[in-house]
């Protein structure tokens, strides 16, 4: 029994309603507990002129599975810079837009973060994923499963199958890839890109299944719905980086009906075709759609400039981008009648007229969407630039002076004539612990996380109230994961094995003879081992702890 | 994990098969992990469904010793604890030690990992060289792979470039089209002589090289670029127009058969393939990462964002891809003490050297441990006595690999786990 009390500090907590109140907060064994002022407790932090909030939550990051970690073979130049271990409790681990998993759970763990999400696990690479993850320390994890693009659920698709008959095979799919959700990547086009297909609309047949991105979309969306799957569909839509893809966006939206979606790395689906350049921000039509559409949220991927790496499901995309890589290479790879991947290096230039419209436009859709709770920042980690530049991100959201600083620096077309000019808005503390925390774990069904309420996980992060944003979201003064210590002033305290987050829907075990004999028809491995049991999980993930999730509704009956 | 018999895949054609309720066993003894045979507990165990020599031979180091194999040092038999602080003596006093071997799965690999942050290790392994000629053209230009499972559904030119597959016994089934697949595949061996047996689902055709392996991959890619190429053998061009016309042509290679400028040929061949895909497509398939290469480099790349010939210094990680070869450092004196891992068998034995070495092997190595200078631990291996996970050489799937029997040894992570406890007690002395 351990017992801790945080003194008087101005506490965020979006979820129960809490702006800035000077409050204490009490931990009990790791959870959030009520404390009789008078109580004695065994430490005691006196938080004056500090800020609280839960620990961050990112749901979009890419940390862990067979493209990050073919990333980080591609690029060993970004490990070079090498520190001083000052710290015994970690073990030697680099990089910075391709870190080894040690080096992504101390980083995010010193930034305040506790919870990460891998959005891409692919099924076959599904064990190497939660290895991955459960090797990034005090982090807890979880992963969404790619679905979209596999041999067996197009062939369903194209023959015309029960629904219900496909919602089973995703309830299956989740349960066992061990799964906190579905992310599909440009819908049926990593499958058509086998049969070289060099691009796929929304309303455009894949050329060998004559199915549509827009019926793959609303069949998994539906699936997750009924499943009472609490993270909606997590979508990576068509066309991804194309001028002009503002059309695929809409029409995505459109293809969910009403139905529960979360588009993400939206920055990277917002193109339109106007001006000399035929590149052009299509924000205002964003927004304007994502006002009407409430059944949908969004995570933003965010560029920043400098290098980076971008690594992807989407092989279609990536394939066309590979020319622009800086360094010049490429990691390709088609995987297993199941999905693909795809890795670019990239660096992003202010100067580059693109680039630079690329990051006007993310800071337009955080600035004018005016609802927080379905925006979560992100930069796609690594994607749009690596999690350490939250920071930066932060303050150019909550400090217009700087971001206008900024601005000028770029191309100067962008720098003259970008919408993000004449937005005046910066985010509260209030808005940033909901696109940080609050909201993430509303949209993944976390009751417990994300928030400091009586009962809540102690996930706490404390920020010394400074007026450099940027600072004192780097560094904040201690970090609580579960109720113990882990970091203090950028310094790491404790190093404790990080939990893994799973959803268990409910399905037709019928759908198993369909799959087993495509295991046996066009898959390479038994189909007995399709399926990950919880023991194995454990021993994957390093013997965290299993957090199951509930379900929506308590899931089909 | 008591059971005896891991069964196969049941016999589809026969109706009532049940599915068995236990796992199906996967193989460790090369990087294609078969999971769908069976394998007999006996003295050696029995493969079941499959005749593959490789595992046959390797099973057969599996007859239970008459007499239990026990740990030694300097040749004298000794108890578990007492070599384990024996090792981790000369571990501690190590000035530069080398991690080598590293025959492991990834329980073993994430446990060597922290030992060799408490004392400053190199890591290679044993197939180091191999491995290299993978990682240096990933490492400077990329790579375009595809897996067992895209193979078999869609390959319809198979060009294995110098290998015949046989270290790899099975691969030519693993990627066999489905029985009614339409599929018309041609399997083209250049510069290599094909298996002697057919291959199922395909024709087989030879190409000779035009000269050593390397001007092949050149002329080969040249004439795939359409570039002028003066007085090309017929074949080569023939089979650049096929590789061109083909929907899903995948080319198949093996880096520890070519020679030491390997990494050169593997750059040329991915030149070819990614020149293949911009008007159609291709993949490659590196046969590779035998005896846990492949899994020991990924999880330490997850780990420490490095790959394998790295070094865990004071100052953070070092790489060094030609200077970190175990020979050479061995040879050079460059290192001090040799940590050596092969837990999946007899072949790997040690390399003989001056210095000191603490051996984790399977316990047929033992006579080649009994030296003075030499600590042996005897391991237990992944999918015989232990259970663990492994990659499969494409990179992408990872299986389980399950104990059929318990022949009460340590694995490898306990093995690591217990020494990295001991240096951790004498760190704590000398603070
Ligand atoms: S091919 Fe390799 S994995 Fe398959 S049975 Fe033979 S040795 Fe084992
Ligand atoms: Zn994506
Ligand atoms: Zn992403």
């Amino acid at each position: 029994m351990s017992t801790i009390r945080l003194r008087g500090g101005q506490v965020y907590d979006p979820t129960n309603g809490i702006d800035g109140e000077l409050r204490d907060i009490g931990i009990r064994d790791g959870r959030i507990v009520e404390l009789h002022p008078q109580e004695k407790v065994d430490h005691d932090y006196d938080l004056a002129g500090c800020v609280v909030m839960a620990g961050g939550i990112d749901l979009h990051t890419h940390i862990g599975g067979g493209k990050v970690n073919l990333a980080r073979m591609l690029l060993p130049e970004d490990h070079r810079a090498r520190r001083e271990r000052d710290n015994l409790l970690e073990l030697a681990s680099g990089g910075c837009c391709t870190p080894g998993t040690l080096q992504t759970g101390y980083r995010y763990a010193e930034m305040g973060y506790t919870a990460a999400f891998e959005p891409a696990m692919l099924a076959a690479n599904a064990r190497q994923a939660h290895m991955e993850m459960g090797d990034t320390p005090i982090l807890d994890h979880g992963a969404y499963v790619m679905l979209g693009n596999e041999e067996v659920f197009l062939e369903m698709l194209a023959r015309g199958e029960d629904f219900e008959r496909i919602r089973d095979y995703v309830g299956w799919s989740i349960n066992a890839s061990k799964a906190m959700g579905v992310k599909v990547v440009n819908p049926g086009g990593i499958s058509a890109f086998k049969f070289n297909q060099r691009k796929l609309d929304v309303d455009e047949n894949h050329v060998h299944w004559q199915v549509t991105p827009r019926r793959v979309v609303h069949t998994l969306a539906r699936a997750l719905r009924e499943l009472g799957v609490p993270h909606p569909l997590h979508i990576h839509a068509s066309n991804l980086g194309v001028a002009g893809n503002i059309e695929s966006t809409l029409a995505t939206i459109d293809a969910l009906e009403g139905l529960p979606g979360h588009l993400t790395h939206i920055q990277f689906h917002a193109y339109g075709t106007e001006g000399p350049k035929k590149f052009s921000s299509a924000t205002r039509q964003l927004i304007e759609k994502l006002k009407a559409a409430p059944n949908v949220s969004i995570d933003v991927g965010q560029i920043i400039f400098g290098q980076t790496v971008t690594a992807s499901g989407d092989t279609m995309r990536q394939l066309a981008n590979a020319d622009l890589g800086s360094p010049r290479k490429y990691v390709g790879g088609d995987i297993e009648c199941d999905a693909g991947c795809g890795v670019v290096p990239f660096r992003y230039r202010e100067q580059s007229y693109v680039n630079a419209l690329q990051w006007a436009i993310g800071l337009e859709i955080f600035l004018r969407m005016d609802d927080p709770w379905r925006v979560v920042l992100t930069t796609d980690h690594p994607n749009g630039g690596p999690f350490t530049s939250y920071p930066h991100l932060i303050k150019l959201l909550m400090d217009k002076s700087f971001r206008d600083e900024q601005l000028a620096r770029l191309h100067p077309d962008v720098a003259a004539m970008a919408d993000l000019r004449e937005i005046g808005r910066e985010l509260s503390l209030y808005d940033i612990a909901i696109m940080t925390r609050a909201g993430p774990a509303k949209l993944l069904g976390l009751t417990d996380r994300g928030q400091l309420g009586v009962g809540a996980a102690a996930d706490i992060a404390v920020y010394r109230e400074q007026a450099d944003r940027e600072a004192m979201f780097a560094t904040p003064e201690y970090v609580f994961k579960d109720g113990t210590l882990v970091a203090r002033r950028g310094r790491l305290e404790a190093v404790p094995t990080g939990g893994t987050h799973f959803v268990e829907p409910d399905y037709d075990p019928a759908i198993e003879k369909t799959l087993e004999r495509h295991y046996r028809e066009h898959m390479s491995i038994d189909w007995r081992h399709a399926r990950i049991s919880k023991d194995e999980l454990c021993s994957c993930s390093n013997h965290g702890s299993l957090l199951p999730c509930k379900l929506h509704g308590g899931g089909r009956t | 994990m008591n059971t005896t018999t891991l069964a196969p895949a049941p016999d589809p054609s026969s109706a009532a098969a049940p599915l068995a309720a236990c796992a199906p066993w996967t193989c460790p003894f090369c990087s294609l992990l078969c999971d769908g045979f069976g394998l007999q507990d006996g003295d050696p165990p029995q493969l079941l469904g499959s005749d593959c020599p490789r595992a046959t031979k390797a099973l057969a180091a599996f007859a239970r010793p008459a007499a239990p194999v026990t740990p030694s040092i300097d040749g004298a038999p000794a108890t578990l604890e007492a070599t384990l602080d024996a090792a981790a003596a000369r571990l501690a006093g190590a000035r530069q030690p080398l991690f080598g071997g590293l025959a492991t799965d990834v329980a073993g690999m994430r446990q060597l990992y922290r030992l060799a942050n408490a004392c400053g290790a190199i890591l290679d392994h044993a197939h180091g060289d191999a491995l290299m000629h993978a990682l240096r053209p990933l490492q400077d230009r990329g790579q375009m792979f595809t897996t067992l499972a895209e193979i078999r559904t869609r390959a319809d030119l198979v060009v294995c470039f110098g290998t015949d597959a046989s270290n790899y016994p099975e691969f030519f089934r693993r990627c066999a089209p489905t029985a009614n697949s339409e599929l018309q595949r041609r399997t083209v061996f250049v510069s290599t002589v094909p298996p002697a047996q057919a291959i199922e689902g395909s024709s087989v055709e030879t190409v000779t090289g035009q000269g050593d392996l390397f001007d092949t991959a050149a002329t080969l890619a040249a004439l795939v670029e359409q570039r002028r190429v003066s007085r090309p053998a017929p074949e080569l061009a023939e089979l650049a127009d096929a590789l061109r016309a083909a929907r899903y042509a995948v080319l198949v290679w093996e880096p520890a058969q070519l020679p030491a400028h390997g990494a050169l040929i593997g750059e040329t061949l991915l030149r070819l393939v990614m020149s293949l895909n911009r008007s159609t497509r291709a993949g490659m398939f590196a046969l590779g990462g035998l005896d846990g290469a492949q899994t020991a480099n990924a999880a330490m790349t997850w780990l420490s964002g490095l790959p394998l010939r790295s070094r865990v210094g004071p100052r953070g990680l070092e790489h060094q891809p030609l200077q970190y070869a175990t020979g050479r450092l061995l040879a050079g004196d460059e290192v001090d003490l040799l940590l050596w891992v092969a837990s999946f068998g007899p072949n790997l034995p040690p390399p003989p050297t001056g210095v000191p070495r603490i051996v984790l092997g399977h316990p047929t190595q033992a006579p080649h441990c009994a030296e003075k200078g030499t600590i042996f631990i005897p391991v237990a291996t992944p999918g015989v006595n232990a259970s663990g996970h492994l990659l499969r050489a494409d990179g992408v799937v990872a299986l389980p690999l399950h104990a059929i029997r318990d022949d009460g040894l340590p694995g490898v992570a306990d093995v690591a786990r217990a020494l990295d406890a001991r240096l951790a007690l004498v760190a704590e002395d000398a603070r």
